[in-house]
């Protein structure tokens, strides 16, 4: 197939880059893709074989599933071993819609449905009945609407499933909607199928089993979906997905509302799928269960897997190629080994039929793309130039800087804020009282009562486990408070949700370092403004000026941000998180949460691992941060840090505050050095 | 017949069903305990270690039910069959780790998984492609003997799938809590890699789970065989997605919870069947999977893990 082959030479200039510098390698791509497409639009006409164009017409149907597995499993990171349950919905949806099978009695409800020429009314010898004759082009969006419904039911209860266990959830799913088809026949004919589901029409012209309209919608079909998936990645719901897909607490932390993406990419995911399915009835112009079983479902995954997980190009490279080697490759090496059978009298090898080994070869694809490639043919991430010698070289800086990259234009307002505001000018930023957590039988914080006026630098001093990361954890929303009260700016957070927290203006910083590894600094960052930004999945797709704008401002911003830290992130702005050194890490940990631009920051360790020197700078900006207006909550061991940061220090001994106090005072505590150095020295 | 007595009649089919479905979910279970990775390979190595067993039984001159066995004959023929397809079982569960899943050692996310799938793939069509794709008669050398309790029988195999049951559980019970490697087993399952800084060597640890799990959906497949009379290609997935349920339902990582979820599922198979309709069957085992895991993740005896940040 023409059109595959153009994808493959598409390769380089798509995967490569190295010395290539982005014009030539974009200019190369949008060529790369022109080819692409006049191939695809020509091969009907090249080719004229009416079973080539039909496989190829089917093939798109997969590349489209591929696509919409690839939403799910690509950019969120949800394993959806069921998927094919929605490509049934959508394929009984339009079956059911436009076949003789439903045919309720005739009453004057339907007359207004045969005034939209959605129904007809058919006469039998028992009386007058309903016809469903729903257009294709209608059923299209309408089964992606039905089908990304079905997606959320489905999707809802698994949302809090770690994801071994959402994959079971999804294949238990994927298990009912064939059988619910099965036991239904009144609705859907059961295993006999439907039969008869009308072929699409347009301009009057009836597609019926003439492969090559099918052809052209699938590859339109295909070609919408590329767009859509390409355009919603490269967006903020696309980041938002990625985030949850590489850390789920931490997107949460940052602000991303798991709950609300995760739905959303099941119900895409689904609707791509209900509209396949929809496609691909009218095309066989029938529907048995036996057509959406689990095997759909481990050959989509298999072609996302092979085309390379989360790369749009990559996926419908991988279902192209599978669907080809299915349907026309084995089927001559099979009549050319039956032939070489002939010839040296074999009688095996006649008789060899290598398309029935197809779901062994998946099964072997699946797991030598696992064990050796598993970015698949087309990586979703692309590589990078090297450093220059001087881009490498930090340069030590002290002083911190002097002024804070502005608000976002126009940022949508802060949750909570107004409601409060009249009390937060009054009283502490932050106050927390009677705060106690446990788990199971271990008490990490008793009673913790401890305020953070506005503007200030608190530190939270203690020994290793004793409850400061656990704080910041409640403070956060990442664990639950037991009792007690967290109060931010006047307004109880200690019920609301992580990304809630995070809209009313508080940021953190991990003690392990939670960034999302496999996307670049920059888009780390730009997860960071997730919730002052406003694209939603209509802007992402239709790219209003509004949203680019706001998609620029965005860039830009998170391009002041990194500056902040001289030339240590910002010529690595490219670069993957996760291949950033340890000190590189925590920084753009900072910036990203300085992106969320909050009001209140809470940094765990900041400095750990970091020598005297990048100590020092860091502290530096920590401190500049403080002079800029920002409210600092900060966990951290290196008391000459602390005691040149901060202004009131608490300390915390087995979930208990045993001292507060300014730093010098804190650090005479008896109490405290007993806590921190051990008896003996308290003693000596 | 009365109505109480069918049902009395279905829990005891019920029980043997889930003397079987108990040992597939121990493999589930032992497996995911250590290295918290959903095995899909399981379902197949039962498929496939069915048909060591059938072989193992037709390599005895026993084919079909036409033969029966009594007496030293019988036992000698049943230890021999079940060492053979256990053994067979563990070996193939072995291979599986050593080729596929131990290169992937400490890959995030769902490589592993994604992997079993694919070698549980490969298994299935071994299998469809060298044996074919239809169902073969199931050597089986026991006599048929009956029972008559009131107004339940009890046949002799379901006692012998009790005994097996029973013995091999309480054989692993003991392996578990009373031996330097299943201490050591127990202790990875908790913190491998405080484990590993212990001494423990992890590698034998994982091993040794998939071994055995595989050697128990060895005995759960020759029971399979032995009770149904046949087996196919196609019999792993369903009955390892049921095992897999009752692991689920039992609290996955638990050995007592994969006993008692095993037999739980057998039960609601033969007692939903006969109430509301064998065709639903399957909806209702998986409806209890998608309800235990949405309201009691952790299952009937499953530990709550605090929440890592």
């Amino acid at each position: 197939m023409r059109n595959a082959v153009g994808i493959r030479r598409l390769l380089p200039t798509v995967t490569g880059g190295g010395v290539l510098s982005r014009v030539s390698l974009r200019r190369r791509a949008r060529f790369g893709v022109l080819m692409v497409t006049a191939a695809a639009l020509l091969f009907p006409v090249i080719n004229g074989n009416d079973a080539d164009i039909d496989s190829a017409a089917n093939a798109f149907a997969f590349a489209a599933l591929a696509l919409g597995l690839n939403i799910v499993v690509g950019f969120a990171g949800l394993l959806d071993l069921g998927y094919a349950a929605f490509f049934a919905i959508g394929a009984y949806a339009y079956g059911v819609a436009s076949s003789w099978q439903v045919q309720p009695e005739w009453s004057g409800f339907w007359e207004p449905w045969q005034w939209l020429d959605l129904v007809s009314r058919f006469h039998t010898a028992n009386g007058d009945v309903v016809h469903f004759q729903v257009s294709f082009w209608l059923m299209l969006p309408v089964a992606a609407a039905i089908a990304a419904f079905f997606g959320v039911l489905f999707g809802a209860p698994t949302l809090r499933l770690k994801g071994d266990y959402l994959a079971i959830v999804t294949l238990g799913f994927g298990e009912i909607v064939p059988i619910v088809a099965r036991n239904t026949p009144s609705v859907t004919n059961g295993a006999m199928g439907l039969n008869g589901v009308a072929a699409p029409r347009l301009f009057g012209y009836d597609f019926g089993v003439n492969a090559t309209p099918y052809y052209y919608v699938g590859l339109a079909l295909v070609a919408f979906l590329m767009f859509t998936s390409q355009r919603l990645k490269d967006s903020r719901i696309g980041r938002a997905w990625m985030a949850i897909r590489e850390d789920e607490i931490a997107a949460a932390a940052m602000g991303v509302d798991r709950v609300r993406f995760k739905l959303l990419a099941f119900a895409i995911g689904a609707a791509f799928a209900g509209a396949t399915g929809t496609f691909y009835v009218a095309k066989l112009q029938t529907a048995t269960p036996e057509m959406f079983m689990f095997p759909v479902s481990v050959m989509v995954l298999v072609m996302i897997v092979f085309g390379g997980i989360g790369s749009v190009w990559g996926v419908v490279v991988g279902a192209l190629l599978l669907q080809i080697l299915q349907s026309w490759f084995l089927e001559d090496l099979s009549q050319w080994l039956h032939a070489l059978g002939r010839l040296v009298n074999v009688e095996w090898l006649q008789h060899v039929e290598l398309a029935s080994s197809i779901e062994l070869i998946f099964g072997f694809i699946l797991v030598l793309m696992m064990l050796y490639r598993r970015e698949g043919l087309i990586p979703a991430i692309r590589r990078v130039a090297p450093l220059s010698l001087d881009e490498q070289t930090a340069q030590i800086g002290r002083g911190g800087f002097d002024r804070l990259p502005g608000p976002l234009p126009n940022p949508p307002p802060l949750a909570g804020e107004g409601r409060v505001g009249a009390r937060a000018a009054s009283g502490p930023l932050l106050e927390v009282s009677d705060l106690t957590v446990r788990f199971g039988g271990l008490v990490a914080l008793r009673s913790v009562e401890l305020s953070v006026p506005a503007q200030t630098v608190v530190a939270v001093i203690g020994p290793n486990g004793s409850g400061k990361s656990t704080l910041f954890n409640v403070v956060t929303g990442v664990v639950p408070a037991g009792r007690g009260s967290i109060r931010f700016a006047g307004e109880a957070i200690e019920r609301l949700r992580p990304h809630e927290i995070l809209e009313r203006g508080v940021a953190r910083t991990f003690q392990n370092i939670r960034l999302f590894p496999n996307l670049t600094v920059l888009e780390n960052v730009m997860i960071g403004m997730h919730a002052r930004l406003d694209t939603g999945p209509m802007g992402a797709l239709l790219r209003l000026p509004a949203n680019r704008r706001e998609e620029t401002a965005a860039r830009e911003h998170a391009r002041e941000i990194l500056a902040l830290f001289g030339n240590r992130l910002l010529p690595r702005a490219d670069h993957l998180a996760g291949s950033l050194s340890y000190a590189n890490r925590r920084r753009t940990e900072i910036a990203r949460a300085l992106a969320t631009q909050p009001k209140l920051l809470l940094l765990d360790e900041p400095t750990a691992g970091m020598n005297p020197a990048e100590t020092l700078e860091l502290a530096d900006q920590i401190q500049s941060l403080n002079h800029n207006g920002l409210t600092i909550l900060l966990i951290e061991h290196k008391l000459d840090v602390v005691a040149m940061l901060a202004e009131q220090v608490i300390v915390l001994d087995h979930g208990e505050k045993i001292a507060e106090g300014p730093p010098e005072a804190v650090r005479r505590d008896e109490e405290v050095i007993r806590a921190y150095l051990g008896r003996s020295a308290a003693f000596a | 017949m009365s109505d109480y007595g069918v049902l009395l009649q279905q829990v005891v089919n019920g029980l043997s069903l889930g003397a079987m479905y108990a040992l597939l979910a121990l493999g589930f279970t032992l497996v995911y305990g250590i290295l918290e990775l959903i095995n899909f390979a399981h379902f197949n190595v039962f498929m496939v270690s069915s048909f060591f067993g059938m072989w193992a039984l037709q390599f005895l001159g026993i084919t079909g039910q036409s033969r029966v066995l009594a007496g030293p004959a019988l036992a000698g023929a049943l230890v021999f069959a079940f060492a053979v397809t256990m053994i067979g079982a563990g070996i193939l569960g072995v291979a599986i780790e050593r080729l596929s899943l131990r290169p992937l050692r400490g890959v995030r996310g769902t490589a592993a998984m994604i992997t079993t799938i694919g070698v549980s793939y490969i298994l299935f069509n071994i299998i469809l492609l060298t044996v074919g794709a239809g169902s073969e008669n199931y050597p089986n050398p026991l006599p048929v003997v009956r029972w008559q309790f009131g107004e339940v029988t009890l046949e002799l195999k379901e006692l012998l799938i009790w005994g097996v049951a029973v013995v091999l559980m309480l054989a692993l019970h003991f392996f578990v809590n009373r031996t330097r490697l299943g201490k050591a087993m127990r202790a990875t399952a908790q913190d491998a890699e405080a484990a590993r800084m212990m001494g423990i060597d992890v590698d034998r640890v994982i091993v040794t789970a998939f071994f055995l799990g595989s050697a128990l959906a060895g005995a759960a497949a020759l029971i399979f065989g032995l009770y149904y009379n046949y087996t196919s290609f196609i019999i792993g997935y369903t009955a390892g997605l049921r095992a897999f349920t009752a692991a689920v339902l039992g609290g996955i990582g638990s050995i007592p919870g994969a006993m008692v979820g095993g037999l739980l599922i057998g039960l609601i198979e033969t007692l939903g069947g006969q109430l509301i309709a064998v065709r639903w069957t399957d909806v209702i085992i998986f409806s209890i999977l998608v309800l235990v895991l949405v309201f009691v993740p952790t299952g009937l005896f499953g530990r709550a893990t605090p929440t890592k940040s």
